[in-house]
């Protein structure tokens, strides 16, 4: 028996093997309902459709198997020309907070994942405390 | 307080206009202040001053591109020089009259500043070293340049004042600076605060570049790595016994008065147990979300605000004097009702002494407009920044940048030395935010990857292998004064409500193009010992302020050290100020700021000019109670 999933689960589940980041770590950010909405706003409606059908697609015929997906995910969401750049957008999104060149919020910026991925905290929010850059981080 | 007799009339509150404002109402002065900001930013309170400081960290984190004046509100009345403006000039005779300067080039100008309440400290990095006795004499010592009517001796009890003002943090013993005298600092004198922590990355770089041999121009220099003393909250020091500056009207001086209490770290303007340490939020430039760092409405706090009054969104425009007698009668002001209204009022306001203190290319712009001061033809020469020369590359192992603040260590070895008498000095500092500044990473390493087709978790492999190993190093070259790099005013280019805006025609001599080429030499050789791939770039076609020495092509940026503007010389001739720093043909008429600065030195210019203006608070003291 196949589940029906909502687009917003299926933007979870695929936001996980786009950022390599896992599901606890993206629901910690406490932005995937701001993203989810960003990518309906951001995009047209057929391709968000479009893009969704092929991610439960991709998602229930790889299932387990996570060279396959990623394989999948490489020919069927990476390419610019796929779902007007779609994947990408949503990797930049979590990865900086912006759509493109515009920041989705404040609370965004500070979520962007590429300063855990880096080892830091965005400038300005999450401060380590005094003298922390003194050593390696924890 | 409103009176119709202030004894003192200040345009500007930033770190020049507010030492002024708050040593003379300390010492009973009745002072005026034009700020030509908005209202809400002037706030000194808890309540208010909180909630608009919040407004800028929100507009920060907001913003698409987090340049150093993205948090602050930019005034159609009272525009401020933006870098996102600074572009490529083309090579025909017409200006680039994009953003508020107006670029003559050759290049175009590299930094900014902000017009409004506390002025550009707010996004200022905090660095703060004092000048070098050479500094002070470079025509003397090298034949370069010009010497100052000041040395560094008649300067250093003023530097300990502006130490103690911005709240300096740092360690005495570790400032070794090539040909000091042993009492370039005086006896036993410490820093009110210990040194901030060097970033782990300093460290790890230090291990192979502090004592290493480099050579240049056939001539062998050992490196150090030393930390830089900043104006961000550490630790008190115990051993710093002073607690205010002070007027003493029986000898006529300034002083630094002692305290019984260990020092106490001036917090924020809304709650002073916040912000009495750095916490590490790595964005002092543009905006420190605690105020750990010294920003200038700090010192306006500490104003005797029964004597002052504060007119804010109220543009100076220009000075009117006396035919006959040369005294200053009034400075014209144009008040405008709200944020980018067109409408607006002028007044005129009046006392016995005019400061003004807007920085140094709009006190240039506003002495042009008004014809005042200018015998010498040397308002608005001599425009000075240091030139930004930037390397990067790659370390073996992880050194965990973007963490801490902009820059904790630096080298100063090239700070001075018989080569000046060749080609510019400069200072090294290291940087703690990667390759934030010339690349706009982290999140140009994101595109990069996204358009190579890299995803989930060798994107995040990736992110993580890259951006801990990304190094940065700084050539902060002294720019020589030169009397073609100028701010000039032109009636086709006014900006919303009908004041200048400042034309700047703007170039390198060659003497610098000559540190261009003598730092990167060193900097390969600091690279090549600590294994590190450089990835410096310098692109002819993309970037604005590119230059070619001996076929070599090199990029520059600007530090946001805005200087010389309106010189102090030794006669009337040479120079727009004394050494008094008054105007030498308006009596009642001072300029503060870095455009009274001959020379720039290889030093962030801000303390050295507070310890000026520390000065002239003095001297207008003097001539107030003759
Ligand atoms: C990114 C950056 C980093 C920096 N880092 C350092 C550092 O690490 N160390 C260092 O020493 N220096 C640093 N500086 C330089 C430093 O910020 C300045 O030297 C210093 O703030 C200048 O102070 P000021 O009071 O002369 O001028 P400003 O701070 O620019 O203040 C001028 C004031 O005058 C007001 N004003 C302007 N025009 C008018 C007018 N017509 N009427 C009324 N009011 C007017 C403005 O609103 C403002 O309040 C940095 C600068 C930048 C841009
Ligand atoms: S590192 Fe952070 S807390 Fe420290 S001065 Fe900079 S912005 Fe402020």
């Amino acid at each position: 028996m196949t589940i029906q999933r909502s687009e917003k689960d299926l933007f979870l589940e695929i936001s996980v093997y786009l950022t390599g980041f896992d599901e606890a770590e993206l629901q910690g950010t406490g932005m995937v309902n701001t993203y989810y909405q960003a990518v309906l706003s951001n995009n047209t409606q057929p391709d968000v459709a479009y893009f969704f059908e092929m991610v439960a697609t991709i998602l229930q015929q790889n299932e387990g198997n996570e060279d396959a997906l990623n394989k999948a995910i490489s020919i069927h969401l990476m390419p610019a020309s796929a779902y007007s750049g779609m994947a990408m957008n949503i990797i930049n999104m979590w990865y900086t907070g912006n759509w493109g060149q515009n920041v989705v919020s404040g609370q965004a910026y500070i979520q962007g994942l590429i300063w855990d991925a880096a080892e830091a905290h965005p400038p300005g929010a999450k401060q380590p405390g005094y003298g922390s850059w003194a050593i390696p981080p924890l | 307080m409103k009176t119709d007799n202030y004894d003192v009339v200040v345009v500007g509150s930033g770190i020049a206009g507010a030492v002024i404002a708050k040593t003379l109402t300390n010492a009973g002065k009745k002072v005026l202040l034009l700020e030509a900001g908005l209202q809400a930013g002037i706030a000194l309170d808890p309540e208010e001053s909180y909630k608009t400081y919040q407004g800028y960290l929100e507009t920060f984190y907001e913003a698409g591109a987090k340049v150093p004046n993205s948090p602050y509100p930019d005034l159609k009345d009272a525009p401020s020089i933006n870098i996102l403006d600074i572009v490529k000039l083309q090579k025909s005779n017409t200006p680039s009259t994009v953003g508020y300067l107006v670029q003559k080039g050759p290049v175009p100008f590299a930094s900014d500043c902000f017009r409004g309440p506390g002025g550009t400290t707010l996004h200022w990095l905090g660095t703060t070293l004092r000048m070098l006795p050479n500094d002070f004499k470079m025509k003397t010592v090298y034949n370069q340049n010009v010497d100052w009517p000041l040395t560094y001796d008649e300067l250093k009890p003023y530097y300990e004042m502006a130490e103690l003002e911005i709240g300096v943090s740092g360690d005495v013993e570790e400032q070794k600076y090539p040909d000091i005298p042993k009492d370039f600092f005086g006896k036993d004198y410490v820093f009110p605060m210990e040194k901030i922590p060097q970033s782990y990355l300093d460290k790890e770089i230090a291990k192979k570049t502090d004592k290493l041999k480099v050579t240049l121009n056939r001539k062998e220099y050992e490196l150090s790595c030393i930390s830089t003393p900043q104006g961000r909250n550490s630790t008190p020091n115990e051993d710093y016994k002073y607690g205010s500056i002070v007027w003493d009207p029986s000898k006529k001086k300034l002083a630094l008065k002692t305290q019984p209490k260990t020092y106490n770290p001036d917090g924020s303007l809304w709650d002073p147990y916040t912000g009495q340490r750095c916490e590490g939020n790595a964005s002092c430039v543009p905006i420190c979300p605690v105020q750990a760092k010294y920003n200038a409405l700090k010192t306006l706090k500490k104003a005797t605000l029964e004597n002052l009054e504060v007119i804010t969104q109220a543009v100076a425009s220009k000075i009117n004097t006396d035919d006959h007698s040369g005294e200053v009668t009034g400075i014209e002001y144009k008040i405008y009702k709200h944020k980018g209204s067109p409408e607006y009022t002028t007044a005129t306001a009046t006392g016995t002494i005019y400061v003004l203190a807007a920085s140094a290319i709009e006190n240039a712009k506003i002495l042009l407009a008004s014809n005042v001061g200018n015998t010498s033809d040397q308002v608005g020469r001599n425009l000075m920044d240091h030139l930004v020369l930037l390397t990067w590359g790659l370390t073996k192992e992880k050194i965990y940048p973007y963490r801490g603040p902009g820059s904790t260590t630096n080298i100063p070895t090239f700070r001075d030395g018989a080569f000046r008498s060749e080609h510019a000095a400069w200072i090294s500092p290291l940087d703690n935010w990667g390759w934030s500044w010339p690349t706009f990473s982290p999140g140009s390493d994101v595109t990069n990857a996204l358009n190579e087709g890299v995803f989930g978790k060798a994107l995040r492999n990736r992110m993580n292998d890259l951006v801990t190993r990304q190094f940065l190093l700084h050539f902060e070259v002294e720019q020589s004064p030169d009397a073609g790099n100028r701010v000039t005013i032109d009636p086709q280019y006014l900006d919303a409500i009908k004041n200048y805006r400042p034309v700047i025609s703007y170039g390198v001599s060659e003497y610098n193009l000559k540190a261009f080429e003598a730092s990167k030499t060193v900097s390969d050789q600091i690279f090549a010992a600590n294994g590190i791939e450089d990835h410096t770039v310098y692109n002819p076609v993309t970037d604005a302020d590119y230059v070619t020495y001996k076929g070599q092509g090199y990029t520059f940026r600007g530090a946001g050290h805005i200087v010389g503007t309106h010189r102090m010389g030794f006669t009337k001739d040479d120079s727009v100020v004394d050494k008094n720093q008054r105007s030498w043909e308006h009596p009642n008429l001072y300029l503060v700021g870095c455009g009274n600065m001959p020379t720039l030195g290889t030093s962030n210019p801000t303390l050295t000019m507070t310890a000026l203006t520390f000065q002239a608070a003095e001297n207008i003291l003097k001539q107030l109670e003759q």
